[in-house]
């Protein structure tokens, strides 16, 4: 709020208590106007709710994926995420889900990658065996996995179409995965990964108007159209 | 007191701002420092989460810093919006700009590697024909460099041959530990050296400007600072013609204001910097502002694996950093590139990423057990020759949130840089299988041009001023009283981390403009 409403308000608070319980017994007299002097009662000793990740809870509504590509990133997901040990597995963690909402605010590229990629895999599912990628078994998603694994560095994900998407999911599906809570709740045993726990920076003293500002009415800057057939990726590095 | 003259004005408050501030004020001259960014307080702008609490899960924000490949969810908003502040480049020539705006810049996050340039890189032109000589030798700059040292607390070992220059270390003389001893004793008779990592410790885990410097100016009384005031121009006196001060805008309430000073020290980083001298028309009578941007090539490398540190063995093995300075066109000359590049290289006691194996669920866990704490690292850091195309200018079309025109940046790479990748991963796979370990895996293609975050060059200091912005005390040939002394005034990029001569370069240029402003002429 505005700096004299609360010089204001800060004088107010030291009248109001008395005069509203003074008032109690003689003629009520209508509440004084906002910002009420409650409002000024936040402090450190003031207890913080605990509150859980929405989507811990809440069901997320899918926008992104079809059904279809829905059905075979899901066994996908499964098949390279699978639960061991204690540790949950991509499914249990909502990992598909997450990624719905991840990809489908992602740059055009990169649901380029996505939505060619599961299609892709559920025709070849249909060419080899005749049966749905979402239907397979594990040894049969082996068959149509095991010749796009690669190794790879950081920025650099296999460029080969096929190659590109099973790397860059399989990336996507095991840090999505590792940064569910499912995850976070069941402590490791080996070299399992760790979620990521580190310094969050809030936005600092952001400027609101920027709505306002020229660049907001103007289209975005030239976006780069990088030389493969993708841009780099948004890796955790 | 409002609208008073200061004597010096310094835009910008990292290392290069910083220091110039702690020397200026320390002579007694009184000095007004603006920064673009608001001061950042981590005990209330951070707090430690879990990845599983963010909308994100910790990956970058789809659509945010697309050319900040350094960035994720955590970190998002330390660096500067690519919507706030746009730029511009040829579709298929991406740039990668990294800035921080908060106060202390980049300061706040840089690795703290810390290396000297040597005479390979101030005399390069004198040693293989190609670019232009800087005005100045190590000979020159080692004082500086000694006293820089010791301000930031540097460790390293006396190891360094003659294109790496030995400083005023806090030795590091712990013992190497296997790995890396097999690797050097296979590494050394090829003519690789390897060396102890040179690392600024600062002090209370940090060393910036924040800490370091700025403290011993806001203690001499002497230094004014303004966050948040966006910079529009320099401004020139009419009568005399020399800069005098600047306009700036609030950067959250938009209101307009200006101040004047006898002497603009410009230390916004290299391109903000010549970004202001474009949009001010001023200091280009060579007409190479914005000319001959160079930056480091990052990215190519390779991942192997120490077959004696598996299944638990790392105790002894793994553990050790080292740094391999630019061996090739020293005492021999590659008949595919320029210059040369240097290795990070680490012996790690971490887990190796799942990215190195070609396998999946039950499997992969299987391996990378197996494998924790054996994963060998050397990636590159090279030098990317200076060339004149390699340019920035200004987009007029394009205005930033404040409507100052934005930078249109035109760079690439060229052969030389490509070369020098494959070669040095064709050097790590030699080396490294020589050694017993084993290649996981390798890239041989640079990162796009700017993600070093090691952008210099575009006002290139030089003694004629017909082939250089800046003289050799980083002053414009143009102005007496206008200096640039960060990244902007490098003549060659050289492969080392260009902080400690950025630091040690800007403290020279300050006691030269101290002294000359004591002696009444400036």
């Amino acid at each position: 709020m505005l700096r004299r409403d609360f010089v204001r308000a800060v004088i107010a608070v030291g009248a109001a208590p008395k005069l509203l319980l003074g008032q109690q017994a003689a003629t009520p007299s209508p509440p004084l106007p906002a910002p009420t002097p409650w409002l000024l009662g936040l402090n450190s000793k003031t207890p913080i709710p605990y509150v859980e990740a929405a989507d811990q809870v809440a069901l997320a509504e899918l926008r992104f994926f079809s059904p279809q590509q829905m059905a075979t990133l899901t066994r996908l997901s499964d098949v390279l995420m699978p639960p061991m040990g204690e540790k949950p597995g991509a499914v249990q963690a909502q990992t598909p889900m997450f990624l719905d909402f991840l990809i489908g605010d992602s740059p055009d590229v990169r649901k380029q990658v996505y939505r060619e990629g599961l299609d892709w895999l559920d025709s070849e599912a249909k060419k080899k065996f005749n049966l749905e990628f979402a239907k397979l078994n594990d040894a049969q998603v082996d068959e149509l996995l095991k010749p796009w694994l690669r190794t790879w560095m950081s920025d650099h994900p296999p460029a080969e179409k096929h190659a590109d998407f099973i790397n860059i999911a399989h990336d996507d599906i095991r840090t999505a995965t590792v940064n569910s809570k499912a995850w976070f709740t069941v402590p490791e045993v080996g070299a399992e990964p760790r979620t990521t726990v580190e310094l969050y920076w809030s936005p600092i003293e952001p400027d609101v108007s920027l709505e306002k500002a020229d660049c907001a009415q103007m289209p975005p800057h030239v976006k780069a159209v990088p030389k493969a057939d993708h841009p780099m990726p948004s890796y955790p590095r | 007191m409002l609208n008073e003259t200061y004597d010096v004005l310094i835009i910008g408050s990292g290392h290069a701002g910083g220091m110039a501030a702690k020397i200026l004020t320390e002579y007694g001259i009184r000095c007004l420092m603006l920064n673009a960014g608001p001061v950042a307080d981590v005990s209330h702008d951070a707090e430690k989460k879990p990845a599983y609490e963010l909308p994100f899960r910790g990956f970058r924000p789809p659509g945010r810093l697309e050319h900040v490949f350094q960035s994720n969810e955590f970190n998002a908003n330390v660096w500067v919006d690519e919507q706030e502040v746009p730029y511009t480049f040829e579709n298929d020539q991406p740039y990668n700009w990294v800035r921080v705006r908060l106060f202390g810049g980049r300061s706040l996050f840089w690795s703290r590697q810390s290396f000297r340039l040597s005479d390979y890189e101030f005399k390069a032109k004198s040693h293989d024909g190609f670019g232009e000589d800087w005005p100045i030798s190590h000979a020159d700059l080692a004082p500086y460099y000694s006293r820089v040292e010791g301000i930031f607390c540097v460790k390293g070992a006396l190891d360094g041959p003659p294109q790496m220059p030995n400083g005023n270390f806090i030795l590091d003389d712990a013992p190497w530990t296997s790995a890396m001893q097999r690797f050097m004793d296979v590494a050394k008779p090829k003519g690789v050296p390897v060396c102890k990592q040179r690392a600024a410790l600062g002090r209370d885990g940090l060393a910036s400007s924040v800490n370091l410097l700025l403290p011993d100016a806001e203690k001499t009384g002497k230094l004014t600072s303004i966050a948040n005031a966006v910079v529009r121009e320099i401004t020139v006196d009419k009568n005399t013609g020399l800069p005098n001060g600047c306009n700036f805008v609030d950067r959250l309430s938009h209101r307009e204001m200006s101040v004047k000073a006898r002497v603009v020290v410009l230390a916004a980083g290299t391109l903000e910097s010549t970004r202001l001298l474009l949009n001010s028309n001023l200091a280009n009578s060579s007409g190479l502002v914005g000319r001959y941007l160079m930056d480091q090539i990052y990215g190519a490398g390779v991942v192997c694996s120490v077959p004696e540190a598996r299944n638990g063995r790392s105790k002894g093995v793994m553990g050790s950093s080292a740094i391999i300075p630019r061996f090739r066109n020293i005492d021999t000359k590659s008949a595919k590139f320029l210059r040369g590049y240097a290795f990070n290289t680490t012996a790690s006691t971490g887990a190796l990423g799942a990215r190195n194996f070609t396998a999946y669920g039950a499997e992969l866990q299987r391996k990378m057990d197996e494998y924790s704490g054996s994963g060998f690292y050397m990636t590159i850091m090279g030098e990317v020759l200076g060339r004149y195309e390699n340019h920035v200018r200004i987009d007029k079309d394009r205005k930033d949130a404040w409507g100052i025109p934005v930078l249109h940046v035109d760079t690439k790479y060229t052969d030389n840089e490509f070369n020098m990748a494959k070669d040095a991963v064709d050097t790590a796979c030699e080396l490294t299988e020589a050694a017993g370990f084993e290649v996981l895996s390798k890239n041989d293609k640079p990162n796009p041009p700017g993600y070093s975050i090691h952008e210099v060059g575009t006002c290139r200091m030089g003694n004629d001023p017909k082939k250089s912005v800046l003289n050799k005390f980083s002053q414009s040939h143009d102005y007496k009283n206008l200096f640039v002394v960060d990244g902007a005034q490098f003549t060659s990029a050289g492969w080392q981390n260009p902080t400690m001569t950025i630091l040690s370069l800007s403290m020279r240029a300050s006691e030269y403009l101290a002294g000359e402003m004591l002696r009444q002429n400036i």
